[in-house]
């Protein structure tokens, strides 16, 4: 009830929700527990810092927010993640009934013609609304694709919409420009003037060795109209020429294919919802768009043997933006750099160009799993600037995924700590380093060599007792209790819940908490 | 650019090969006893003494000189394109003349089983890699196991109860004819201008001169007498292929990149299509072109079992009748295939693969 209220508050500013999620690994050694209910809201633009030991579970999180986890062995066995307004784990137990008989042996059945549907959705969220990058630039780059055309991929996946319609308004608004430039030089008396401004107008267009033909026209016709147009046919032959008219029906097909997500989508939410009413209504809905689909029937069999020379276009325009966004990422050479592989190029660069693929589509959300761990000290600065700067340019938000606390202090906005598959403590950055509460925050911060302490004497540093769990059989109750110095009772026992102690400031512990009774 | 300049100097480096090749070829030879070199040389039926005939043919042939020198006059031999004398019922005197009749045969059978070993191995292959133990993947494994352990003079004989025309009575299966490459009764009569000896003009390839002469009869029925010696090929190859496009397929799905192209909203087909597909290629063409090259062996056996005058038919007959110069001959002519073979394989791996340097 309180976490409704509260959610509802913040709607307008979260842009990620994860709630109870549980993604579990089924190995031959057992099950592997590694995310137990985690929740998790994410604000838009901000960059969330998520922090904690080798192996608590922060990549976990990070794939299954992207619906990535390898599997076999790994599956998300339950809970929601909404992406915008989008629950990516919509129909979840529709995809694979699990069976657990016990630890070593489990039964997965899937479902083939669900896991099919859902993958339709996640291709259109994934990349779309949130992107990833990844630890090792060298492996996650395909070794035999120029990396132009890998962030081309992107641009062509998701915004063939948008490019169509900026195409499809700059050819329209040519007519105008000719129409424009033929009046103002049918209205120009002097010969020369007129013909300095049909040079200026022929560079314009890069139809410069056409020049002599304008000129004659200009000379032979004085009707504006016959003008306009044998101006328009010129340019037209010089150029590639767009086909406008199968560009635009290009177009309507992309953007039925939207709808089309849009009402699978829907039927998928209503599926889930177990209301018979709406899912009968989001299945009519569905079937009806579907008998658009058969309008572009002789689009489709056109598309399929010419697609290409339709898209041609919307090639151009996706070359260009990769030109834009590898400037952005601060590469020198974009043209050059479009066309190399990515063997061809350093460390850093190869990230620079996963970061540039990962934004190609103007994501909302961005996921960054350690991206610099693989990089040197230098490049790692550079690439973390990047990556704030570009956060504040494009205000997209980001989960930043780290196990370098220092990095969490230039980086990020809000923390959440991570320990053994559980969030235990989470809170604005300034809170977890100056009032940190949970014990294995504590911790973690002791092991931090701070300015503030070194300063003058030389501190021994300490380190968090004793070792990660196993996560196929982690502690009962609170997953820390064996290496907490505050260890209770009821810390065995039951599993203390993220509980919020006032502005935002989370913690998962007994010692702020009171177990019904029992406490401090 | 770089590629054009890494072609040339493959094919620089063919010299040296090629050279290395006959050389040991040389040292083959002269670990025969000159006596056998020299037999189809002599005329046993001239008047001239033996002693004389011998004496003269080691003369010609270098021989009286010492090894290096008498390599010089095979180098020679070789580079005018004499490759010995043979003495057989049915064939020309000239190893090499023998050879080129032969030859065409042999390229057939390599290129169709190749072609359709690949045309059905990549397909299928993407298919079960992109399923590992689905059915489908099961199938195939046991299928291209198969393949392996099967070999291939026991496939052909199979092939030819089974499917050989009037081998079992009254199976209905048993319509291919299985021994040589067209049946005598298909012959047109009279005998056409382009059909001299048993051997067809131009190509040699029964199948295609009777499509360029229009006899569509005799081209069905040597299509026909093609089918099992290709079959038995295939399989081999097919087998080796499939599994290789398998595991590449496999290995490739576990890469990161996979993951990131899915993290992109890849659709699944254009994954396997583009991003997976294209990374198990590389190790399945170099294997591709090991087991090529391998079909050269396989293709003696099958020759042989189907009668099919190839090369492989043509140097087992050679073995037969201790044609030596014939043998030698037919054994540079396979090396010379290897190593053409080797030079494709390394360029279409470097067209596939960029982090090749030249
Ligand atoms: N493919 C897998 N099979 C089995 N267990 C896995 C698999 N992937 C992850 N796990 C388990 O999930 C847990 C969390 O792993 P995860 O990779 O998320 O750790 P991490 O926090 O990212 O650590 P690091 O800082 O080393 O990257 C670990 O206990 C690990 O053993
Ligand atoms: S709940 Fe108990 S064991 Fe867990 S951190 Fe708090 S005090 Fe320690
Ligand atoms: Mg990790």
């Amino acid at each position: 009830m309180m976490q409704n209220t509260e959610g509802k508050k913040s709607e307008s500013e979260t842009y990620l929700r994860v709630e109870k999620l549980k993604t579990q690994f089924f190995t031959a050694r057992g099950i592997v527990k590694a995310l137990d209910e985690i929740d998790l809201t994410i604000r838009k633009g901000e960059i969330y810092g998520l922090v904690g030991e080798s192996g608590c579970g922060k990549s976990v999180t990070a794939q299954s927010i992207m619906y990535l986890v390898p599997d076999p062995p790994g599956r998300i066995v339950s809970g929601k993640i909404y992406v915008g307004n989008v629950n990516i784990l919509t129909g979840l137990e529709q995809l694979a009934k699990i069976t657990v008989k016990s630890e070593t042996n489990v039964k997965i059945k899937r479902n083939k013609r669900m896991i099919k549907r859902h993958n339709y959705l996640l291709s259109r969220i994934r990349g779309d609304r949130i992107s990833m990058i990844f630890q090792e630039p060298t492996l996650a780059l395909n070794p035999v694709i120029r990396v132009g055309d890998q962030i081309a991929e992107n641009i062509l996946l998701h915004l063939k919409v948008d490019m169509a319609n900026a195409i499809l308004r700059r050819e329209m608004s040519t007519r105008k420009d000719y129409e424009s430039f033929v009046q103002k030089a049918l209205s120009i008396g002097d010969k020369d003037a007129r013909n300095k401004a049909i040079r200026e107008w022929c560079e314009s267009y890069s139809i410069s060795d056409a020049e002599e033909l304008v000129r004659n026209i200009f000379l032979t016709y004085q009707d504006p109209e016959t003008v306009v147009k044998s101006i328009e046919f010129i340019v037209n032959e010089r150029k590639s020429g767009t086909n406008i008219n199968r560009l635009s029906r290009a177009r309507e097909y992309y953007l039925y294919q939207q709808r089309l997500f849009e009402a699978t989508l829907n039927l998928m939410e209503a599926e889930s919802g177990k209301n018979q009413d709406e899912i009968d209504r989001a299945r009519t809905a569905l079937n009806e768009i579907k008998k658009e689909g058969s309008s572009f029937l002789s689009f489709r069999i056109i598309n399929k043997f010419i697609g290409k020379r339709i898209e041609a276009p919307l090639r151009d325009a996706a070359k260009r933006r990769v030109h834009e966004l590898l400037n952005l990422v601060n590469i020198a050479e974009p043209e050059r750099t479009a066309l190399s592989y990515p063997h061809e190029l350093s460390g850093g660069m190869q990230q620079r160009v996963m970061i540039a693929m990962a934004l190609a589509s103007n994501p909302q959300m961005l996921i960054a799993d350690e991206p610099t761990t693989a990089l040197d000290v230098t490049t790692q600065a550079q690439i973390l600037d990047l990556i704030r700067n570009l956060n504040r340019q494009m205000g997209s938000s980001v989960l930043f995924i780290t196990h370098d606390l220092a990095v969490i202090a230039q980086m990020c906005n809000r923390v959440g700590v991570m320990y053994a598959g559980n969030i235990v403590e989470e809170a604005d950055v300034n809170t977890i380093f100056d009032n940190p509460k949970h014990p294995y925050t504590i911790g973690l911060l002791k092991a931090l060599p701070r300015a503030d302490r070194i300063a003058g004497k030389m501190v021994k540093l300490e380190t968090v007792a004793g070792s990660v769990p196993n996560l196929i059989t982690p502690p009962t109750g609170c997953r820390f209790h064996p290496r907490c110095k505050f260890k209770m009772d009821i810390c065995e026992k039951k599993k203390p819940e993220l509980d919020d102690l006032g502005d935002g400031h989370k913690v998962a512990c007994w010692l702020y908490q009171e177990p019904g009774g029992s406490g401090k | 650019m770089e590629l054009r300049y890494f072609i040339l100097r493959r094919l620089l480096l063919l010299i040296p090969t090629v050279l290395g090749l006959s050389i040991f070829m040389f040292i083959l030879i002269e670990a025969v006893p000159k006596a056998i070199l020299v037999t189809p040389y002599i005329n046993p039926h001239s008047r001239i003494p033996y002693i004389i005939q011998e004496a003269n043919a080691l003369k010609i042939l270098g021989f009286n000189y010492p090894p290096p020198i008498a390599y010089l006059f095979y180098l020679d031999r070789l580079l005018h394109g004499n490759l010995g004398l043979m003495s057989m019922p049915g064939y020309p005197n000239s190893v090499a003349a023998a050879i080129v009749d032969a030859f065409p045969n042999t390229i057939q059978l390599t290129i169709f089983a190749s072609l359709l070993s690949i045309a059905i191995a990549i397909p299928l292959g993407t298919y079960i890699g992109a399923r590992p133990n689905s059915i489908a993947d099961q199938a195939g494994r046991v299928f291209s196991l198969t393949g392996y352990a099967i070999p291939a003079f026991w496939l052909a004989l199979m092939l030819q109860i089974v499917f050989g025309k009037n081998i079992l009575l009254g199976n209905p299966l048993g319509v291919l004819p299985f021994s040589g490459s067209f049946s005598a009764s298909a012959i047109p009569n009279p005998t056409p201008s382009w059909f001299v000896n048993g051997i067809t003009y131009p190509t040699h390839l029964v199948i295609f001169d009777a499509l360029i002469h229009g006899d569509f009869p005799l081209f069905v029925d040597a299509l026909k007498h093609i089918i099992l010696p290709v079959l038995t090929l295939t399989y081999g190859i097919l087998a080796g292929i499939l599994r290789f496009m398998r595991a590449g397929m496999v290995d490739a799905s576990n890469q990161e990149y996979v993951k990131t192209a899915r993290s992109k909203g890849v659709p699944e087909k254009l994954v396997i299509k583009r991003h997976i597909r294209k990374n198990a290629m590389i190790p399945t063409i170099t294997v591709m072109g090991l087991l090529v090259a391998g079909l050269l062996g396989g293709v003696v056996l099958v020759e042989y079992v189907f009668a099919y005058p190839g090369m492989g038919y043509l140097t087992t007959q050679g073995i037969l009748s201790y044609q030596i110069w014939l043998v030698i001959g037919t054994t540079l002519i396979f090396g010379l295939i290897l190593v053409l073979t080797n030079l494709i394989v390394d360029v279409v791996y470097a067209l596939t693969d960029p982090r090749i340097r030249y």
